[in-house]
């Protein structure tokens, strides 16, 4: 159970087809505005080369069909009376959207098929492959799960650190401390999470806010412009979460680091921390250190299990030799000050 | 001040999880607790000290609890060794 379960998570069940035009693939519409207000309602593509060719049992027309160099040469290898008749074909489903990649054209005929039909057409300049995976990145992000959570999002040493907490326990100023220490803040107050590629958050701030912040007292700064353009970054993949909270002595905080729970984010693991607070107690240095630890688990050393594994070397070899001589420094003699 | 002898019964000694274990309990108390192998005297409430120790079953510690709630320390963290920390 996470305070995240109950996230209002927003959706998108449709884009209309004009969105693609702001994709990177820079289509462009070859009949004007027929069919731009068409909805696209899944993140998937579909090269319609059997529909094309007669076949349209399961035809996923719903999608957005690629017309790339295999279908443009296929239907330039018929005849024009078979061409309009393959293309009528497809038209009698509701195909919001058509897009010529490589730069292919279709004949004036058929294009007007196409509009008759209300089917919007684009065309790109990429190659298909290209447009292809640019286009299922694009989509993929209109209609992932997105959703808003309070806190400040600072990369620190390149790690994306979340923290949360009730407001007035200063979160802000752990930010700006960071900053003040040459890490970079990606949004402060409101980040807005979006779930990618089925595995991963990434959080970025609003575009009005961008990299504004409110310290108590004080009033709205202006991180970009104070700190320089090397202090913020706009968009970071969310992979810790640092609760900060009132010291209770009643909590239980992990002492070995064994037993770690993750807080689940829209059905994504994301490693939690709990941090108790009171005075004199360095938050931004334990940032860091948590970051650089969380480098080294990454690059596969684990502090908490490399100590339990030589502790258990330890007592096994007690027990093997039963003696009771207890050897507990590092260097088994002074001699002399050598060091 | 109360001073008692515990031994370690579980297999494989007091590893990581046992150490945090003893160390969750003796953090609840007030009064100083400290555990002595060999004479090697170490602070109950700090999970390094403890795991220092790296005491193997069958080894002998004195356990000596001193402040305001002491003897409930003692019996409490006592218990802990007799049921070897759940491991038996």
């Amino acid at each position: 159970m996470s305070k995240y379960d109950n996230l209002n998570v927003i959706v998108k069940d449709k884009i209309p087809v004009s969105h693609l035009m702001q994709s990177s693939i820079e289509a462009k519409s070859v009949i004007g505005e027929v069919g731009l207000g068409n909805f696209i309602t899944e993140k998937n593509l579909h090269r319609p080369q059997l529909a094309l060719a007669g076949y349209v049992g399961l035809f996923t027309f719903h999608r957005v069909q690629i017309f790339g160099n295999t279908e443009v040469n296929y239907l330039n290898s018929l005849t024009i009376k078979e061409k309009e008749n393959s293309i009528r074909r497809i038209t009698t489903f509701p195909i919001p959207c058509i897009i010529l990649t490589d730069g292919n054209e279709l004949d004036e005929s058929v294009l007007k098929i196409f509009e008759s039909a209300k089917i919007s057409v684009l065309s790109t300049k990429l190659a298909t492959t290209k447009a292809f995976t640019l286009l299922s990145e694009f989509l993929d992000d209109q209609f992932s799960l997105q959703a808003t959570v309070h806190g400040s999002f600072v990369d620190v040493y390149g790690v994306g650190i979340l923290f949360t907490g009730r407001s007035g326990i200063g979160k802000s100023e752990v930010a700006l401390d960071l900053i003040e220490r040459g890490h970079r803040l990606v949004a402060d107050d409101i980040i807005m999470i979006t779930k990618t590629r089925e595995a991963l958050i990434m959080g970025t701030g609003t575009n009005l806010v961008q990299h504004f912040m409110e310290i108590r007292g004080l009033g709205l700064i202006d991180i970009r412009q104070m700190f320089g353009v090397r202090s913020i970054r706009f968009q970071k993949r969310l992979e810790i979460i640092v609760e900060l909270e009132d010291w209770n002595e009643n909590e239980e905080y992990t002492r070995t680091g064994l037993d770690e729970i993750p807080t689940g984010i829209m059905g994504v693991d994301i490693m939690t921390i709990k941090l108790p607070i009171f005075p004199g107690k360095n938050i931004t240095v334990i940032a860091e250190v948590i970051a650089l630890d969380y480098l080294l688990k990454t690059y596969g050393y684990n502090a908490s299990d490399v100590f339990a594994n030589k502790l258990r070397e330890a007592i096994d070899l007690k027990t093997k030799n039963s003696s009771n001589i207890v050897e507990n420094r590092i260097i088994s003699s002074f001699q002399g000050d050598r060091e | 001040m109360v001073r008692i002898e515990l031994k370690v019964l579980n297999r494989s000694g007091l590893h990581t999880r046992p150490a945090a274990s003893i160390v969750k309990v003796a953090s609840k108390y007030k009064c100083e607790i400290e555990l002595d192998k060999d004479g090697f005297v170490i602070n109950s409430k700090s999970i390094i000290g403890v795991m220092t120790l790296a005491a193997e079953q069958g080894s002998i510690l004195y356990l000596i609890t001193n402040g305001i709630d002491e003897k409930e320390a003692s019996d409490e963290i006592a218990k802990l060794f007799e049921s070897g920390f759940g491991e038996i």
